[in-house]
């Protein structure tokens, strides 16, 4: 079966060229072609990761025949199968929104595919230079996503990211020399094994841990190193800040995780008691500040984005108390972190896309002119904020287990206080939502309003200045182009939204499939 | 005791949620929509009911779904219902107000012309679903579960107006419900590292007597707190009295029966089952949390003195009542022998004797607002004749909160004071005592004010205690807004400088027919109220084209400034149901019934059985002695 | 021995001054071109850095001749790994420059602060 695994990276890849020949030609077809590539993935993802949860051991394969450790080793085990699944359902999804929700061209469809190709390659890989040549894939592919819309904002927001991601990923790289100028390999079973005999004490690998984590935590977005995220989520077109949303960060933070684990192993942390500290410290300021920025912001994609610098906090900081409770939920929150935050995206895309509603202050009354997104953005929303029995709440009480368990309080604190700062900028959407009445006034629509939908429709008119004090504001909601979002949109929206809350429970059979690997990165 | 595999308690959970998606898809057609809330109303309290007999003989019934957050194999959390005595007690409360709130709700809400009522009742169900879900959780987790739910559910009922202060209501709600969660959350993670297991158990889970103390008190502090927030223990209770601003339906069940009593009842699950009386006598937390009760009910009853609206005072009187059941739950688990079983059954019996006295006060407070849209008790001068049945009805529940024999209140305050007494509390006895002077002293008012009191000028007596400031200042600072003091601040006005301002204790209060000449006291104080120059020119004109205008005019709240004895006094109306429906009238006098069965043959009414069954459960060791009063 | 050291040591030396130097010019440039190259400059450095780590005293090319194996060869992988690099470094150029081009025709500058105050008017 480890055959496979080669092809989880390959078949987007295949599929993005075939889509660019061919969708050059016949545009027509770029989307079923792109469904198609994304269908097989994921049908070769959810064989992957049954077979790896049905056998109960890793699977790897050896890149070229060239056997680990000097070659390229693709490894799935029980932590990135669920990644690798849920990258690929997660495509999957918002390539079925994005057939109407655009943008459209054959372009974006390839970018869309290399995405996912490179998210697959970083979840599979086994070898730490080969992360750093996927984490770039990825970085290149996100780039080029944002600027897809089709104003100078999403330019300008693409290229802040550019600036800020390059940078992670180069000090990543760093990391990565400093670990092979102590050990002299790069694969990470080897590197684990090295690194202990190089010894936990030596300043090259201390060194090495602070660059990769630090270069990582670049592309997770923690804070203070989030800067690029707000811009580049809110500029984007709402599909694509659903995805990068849902799995750029998530793959970053689960390279984090696993880097810690089978890196530099648990035995790491518990010997370098300041590498603990320094990641725990880092994951608890991004939750609050997080959280803090979040509550300022009046651009809902902003708050949004913000609220994701605060969740990857969470599981930041469940991967440094490393322990079986607290991983577990870091994994939870992790998948469902991705599942609830897509799903908002896609959710206020579509809000926008009905009654062009991209600020705060013009949620007022929403419920009663889209109620079926209002719900689910609303069930999203409580999910984020940790209402029992919905995911967003498991992985928190896993989170909170460990870190008590741990003893570790400051931690357990902020973790359990997350709660209230969530509430905090999701209650007023809600309320304004259900609980205001829609005033009759003009939305501020000379603000430049992002680039879903509406701006896609637009024709790509570049003097948007302009043309941005004609666009049609909220009292013409049904204005041609708003358009609507349609069943498929809205249909994708409701399946996030009941899976958020579905997931919750679900846990209870993934934690037993989940725990011989936990056993296995976690033993002393 | 054997535990009877079931799916009724799951039941008894899923028929109020199952009928959410019934009320919505009867959007349309409220007739349909009301059957659905009525029919699932009555099935939820069938399918309670019917595990009475079971539970009082001993039998648990289990509706076991499976593992909820496992975690290695070790101690798995299980997703159980269970209906045991002590879920029994607060589910078959919970069910049974809620069919009978159900018929008041539909003469309220249609008697209002209410907006968006399809919500209203969907969310109803959807706290009961939560409610009956609390009182039948099987371990601390899945209580936190629905308590999390229920905070969600009874959201949209608090800010059900739409209006600014409903909207900080439902803001302050949720912040300290959520904040209360998470000390509960907090709690639960802790009793679990320290036990290896959350499950209620009588007489305490084991490993908790043997765990580190001191991480032992910061659990019992954390889950105490988090249910102490709902369950409106000072400080933590401000939450409540601006929750009245829902519909009073709401304000009955929810906020005096179902989310309140869902604080008191975790405290109780605690307190009973997690710690149990013995720990948490050995730790030494039973009497902080008791004194903490008795300053809450002390407290709670010296502000209710003063407030003038009525709701605002029944919420503080919720608040007080509350914490005599807190109070015998603390000092019952302090103390040992017959002293600790007649304290708990006193506190535990509160619950139910409480629900069914309050419940009759709100609807009473209800239905004068529908009919009369009279909030303020100083409006409410010989409204007697306008309601008699309603007036009636509040003076029984009134006189079972003061602890009144012959009804509820009496039997189990009773027993808190024989088990204070007896225990050697005497100054917990001492203040059970006082409080219930308190209680008379802040009823009695509305009932004298009722019957014994005319509402032409000069018909009733000034009222210092509401309308002057504490401790008589005069010279106090311009109001600042705040609201519940503007009404004071209002009266007081009128009563240093208006010469005839017995008329009315409200200055600006538009109905004064009886004086159409006279000196306002708005007008000297116009900063008071900005609609005073507008309404100045219509005074003449009479009341009800006054409340329509308000209702046009106000974007606030749209109870207030308005109501009080139309032009010419209250007419007289009949005894036998002329003063409104039978939708609201029969759900008060069942009500009102209730609390008198329960008072006269406590033995009988099967509430007092099941706290019986609770305590003898939890304290096995004295069961041998106990002797009991009824 | 600071002589000794910058004898034997100028390639650490210049690994580190590249890294600040791109570093700064990233951020404290107000020209987004030059921005990208301080980004070059900063990835160059981190190239240096792995080639550096490859050389082994006295070692030759990695090419085993026909004569047989030479005694020590200094090691070929970083020099694979800073290929790999080197073209990443070149694809993140090429994007980063088409991203100017664009914000060039929106907005008709270059420059952080002007563009920022042309955004602000937005």
């Amino acid at each position: 079966m480890s055959e496979l695994l080669p092809l989880l990276v390959a078949v987007p890849i295949v599929g993005a060229l075939v889509g660019l020949v061919v969708g050059y030609k016949f545009e027509r077809l770029a989307w079923p072609l792109a469904v198609v590539t994304s269908l097989a993935h994921t049908a070769l993802a959810a064989f992957v990761a049954f077979e790896v949860y049905a056998g109960g051991e890793p699977l790897s394969y050896a890149v070229g025949g060239f056997q680990p450790p000097f070659g390229i080793e693709l490894v799935v085990d029980g932590l990135n199968a669920a990644v690798v699944v849920l990258v690929a359902a997660v495509a999957l999804g918002i390539l079925a929104y994005a057939r109407r929700a655009g943008p459209h061209s054959a372009a974006f469809y390839t970018g869309y595919l290399l995405l996912v190709a490179g998210l697959s390659g970083m979840s599979v890989t086994g070898d730490m230079f080969n992360l750093y040549v996927f984490l770039e894939i990825t970085g290149l592919a996100a780039y080029a996503l944002v600027a897809t819309g089709d104003d100078g904002r999403s330019a300008v927001g693409a290229l802040k990211y550019l600036l800020v991601g390059t940078v992670g990923a180069s000090l990543f790289l760093v990391g990565i020399g400093y670990a092979f100028v102590a050990t002299g390999t790069l694969n990470m079973a080897d590197l684990a094994e090295k690194l202990a005999g190089v010894g936990y004490g030596s300043t090259l690998v201390r060194a090495s841990f602070a660059f990769v984590v630090t270069g990582l935590a670049v592309k997770t977005a923690l804070y203070p190193l989030h800067t690029w995220q707000p811009e580049a989520y809110a500029s984007a077109p709402d599909s694509v800040s659903a995805l990068i949303s849902a799995l750029v960060s998530t793959v970053s933070a689960y390279a984090l995780g696993r880097v810690i684990f089978s890196v530099y192993t648990v035995d790491f942390l518990s010997s370098v008691a300041f590498a603990r500290e320094f990641v725990l410290v880092l994951a608890g300021i991004s939750i609050i500040a997080g959280s803090v920025l979040a509550v300022m912001q009046t651009e809902l994609k902003r708050m949004l984005a913000y609220s994701s610098v605060s969740q990857f906090g969470l599981v930041v900081a469940a991967f440094a108390i490393a322990n079986d409770a607290a991983v577990t939920g870091g994994v939870v929150h992790l998948v469902g972190h991705a599942v609830m935050k897509g799903g908002l995206f896609l959710a206020v895309g579509a809000i926008a896309a009905r009654t062009g509603a991209r600020y705060v202050g013009e949620f007022d009354g929403l419920a009663a002119r889209a109620p079926l997104l209002s719900a689910a953005l609303a069930t999203l929303s409580l999910s984020m904020v940790g209402v029992p029995p919905a995911v967003g709440f498991v992985g928190k009480w896993y989170i909170a287990l460990g870190a008590i368990q741990s003893q570790l309080w400051p931690i357990a604190v902020v973790i359990l206080l997350s709660t209230l700062l969530t509430l905090a900028y999701f209650l007023r959407i809600v309320e304004r939502m259900y609980f205001r009445s829609a005033a009759p006034r003009e939305a501020p629509a000379e603000r430049s309003t992002g680039t879903g939908a509406a701006a896609v429709a637009d024709g790509g008119a570049n003097d948007d200045s302009d043309t941005d004090d004609e666009r049609p504001t909220l009292g013409r909601g049904s204005d041609v182009d708003f358009g609507s979002p349609s069943a498929g949109m809205v249909a994708v929206i409701l399946v996030a939204a009941l899976l958020a809350v579905a997931l919750g429970p679900l846990v209870s059979t993934f934690e037993p499939l989940l725990e011989p690997t936990l056993d296995l990165l976690l033993q002393p | 005791m054997t535990d009877i595999p079931s799916l009724r308690p799951l039941a008894a959970v899923a028929v109020p949620a199952v009928a959410i998606a019934f009320i919505y898809a009867s959007n349309r057609r409220p007739n349909v929509r009301e059957a659905w809330t009525l029919l699932a109303a009555a099935a939820t309290f069938l399918i309670v009911a019917s595990m009475v007999p079971g539970v009082l003989a001993g039998d648990v019934y289990v509706t076991n779904l499976g593992a909820f957050v496992p975690l290695g194999g070790e101690d798995v959390v299980e997703f159980t219902l269970q209906a045991d005595a002590l879920g029994m007690l607060f589910g078959l409360l919970a069910s049974l107000l809620w069919l009978v709130t159900s018929f008041y709700s539909i003469g309220y809400m249609r008697g209002l012309h209410e907006h968006s009522q399809t919500r209203y009742f969907a969310a109803f169900a959807a706290s009961v679903a939560s409610a009956v879900g609390v009182a039948f959780a099987a371990n601390l987790l899945v209580l936190f579960v629905f308590y999390e739910l229920l905070t969600v559910a009874t959201y949209p009922l608090v800010g059900h107006d739409e209006t600014a202060e409903s909207r900080a209501a439902g803001r302050k709600y949720l912040a300290y419900t959520f904040g209360g969660g998470v000390a509960v959350l907090a709690g639960t993670v802790l009793v679990y590292v320290l036990a290896g297991s959350v499950a209620f158990t009588p007489g305490g889970i084991e490993g908790l007597s043997t765990a580190d103390p001191t991480l032992a008190r910061a659990a019992f502090a954390l889950l105490t707190l988090g249910f102490g927030v709902k369950a409106a223990l000072m400080p933590v209770h401000s939450w409540l009295p601006d929750a009245m601003v829902a519909p009073t339906p709401v304000s009955g069940l929810l906020h005096a029966v179902a989310v309140v009593k869902s604080g008191v009842f975790g405290i109780a699950r605690v307190v009973l089952e997690v710690f149990g009386p013995q720990t948490v006598g050995d730790l030494g937390v039973g009497v902080p949390l008791a004194a903490v009760a008795a300053f809450t009910l002390l407290m709670a009853s010296i502000i209710a003195l003063r407030q003038d609206n009525l709701k605002r005072r029944l919420a503080y009187s919720t608040v007080s009542q509350l914490s005599y059941i807190v109070l015998g739950l603390g000092i019952g688990a302090s103390m040992g022998g017959d002293a600790a079983r007649f304290a708990l059954i006193g506190g535990l019996l509160h619950i139910p004797a409480h629900a069914f006295m309050k419940l009759t006060l709100f609807f009473c407070a209800g239905i004068i607002h529908v009919e009369t849209h009279t909030d303020d008790i100083s409006d409410m001068a010989g409204i007697g004749k306008r309601m008699p049945l309603t007036m009636a009805a509040f003076g029984i529940a009134a006189a079972g909160m003061a602890g009144i024999p012959l009804v509820a209140g009496f039997v189990s305050k009773f027993y808190l004071l024989v088990g204070t007494a007896s225990g050697g509390a005497v100054a917990f006895t001492v203040a059970l005592l006082v409080s219930g002077v308190l209680n008379i002293a802040y009823f009695w008012p509305v009932f004298y004010q009722a019957f014994f009191e005319s509402e032409m000028p000069g018909g009733h007596d000034r009222k210092p205690l509401v309308e002057h400031r504490i401790g008589g200042r005069a010279d106090v600072a311009a109001d600042g807004g705040h609201k519940s003091d503007e009404n004071a601040d209002v009266g007081e006005g009128s009563a240093l400088t208006g010469g005839n301002g017995g008329a009315s204790a409200r200055a600006n209060e538009v109905q004064k027919p009886a004086d159409p000449n006279g000196d306002y006291a708005v007008d000297r104080h116009p900063s008071d109220h900005v609609k005073t120059t507008e309404q100045g020119g219509e005074l003449g004109d009479g009341a009800t084209e006054m409340a329509d205008h308000e209702a046009d005019d106000h974007d606030d709240h749209d109870h207030h400034h308005e109501g009080g004895p139309p032009t010419g006094g209250w007419e007289t109306r009949s005894w036998l149901g002329g003063e409104s429906t039978w939708f609201m009238l029969g759900p008060i006098l069942t009500a009102a019934a209730g609390s008198i069965v329960l008072g006269i043959v406590p033995g009988r009414a099967v509430f007092l059985r099941i706290v019986e069954q609770v305590v003898t459960a939890a304290t096995p060791a004295m069961a041998a002695t106990a002797g009991v009063l009824f | 021995m600071i002589w000794e050291l910058l004898l034997t040591r100028y390639n650490y030396i210049v690994v580190a001054l590249l890294l600040p130097i791109g570093a700064y010019m990233m951020i404290e440039n107000r020209n987004l071109v030059k921005k990208v190259i301080g980004m070059n400059i900063f990835q160059t450095g981190i190239f240096l850095f792995f080639i550096t780590s490859a050389y082994r005293e006295g070692g030759s090319p990695p090419i085993v001749g026909s004569g047989g194996e030479a005694a020590t060869y200094v090691s070929p992988l970083p020099h694979v790994l800073i290929l790999t690099a080197i073209v990443v470094g070149v694809s993140l150029t090429a994007v980063a420059l088409a991203l100017i081009v664009r914000i060039y025709t929106e907005y008709g500058t270059l420059d952080e602060v002007n563009l920022r105050e042309v955004r602000a008017d937005e």
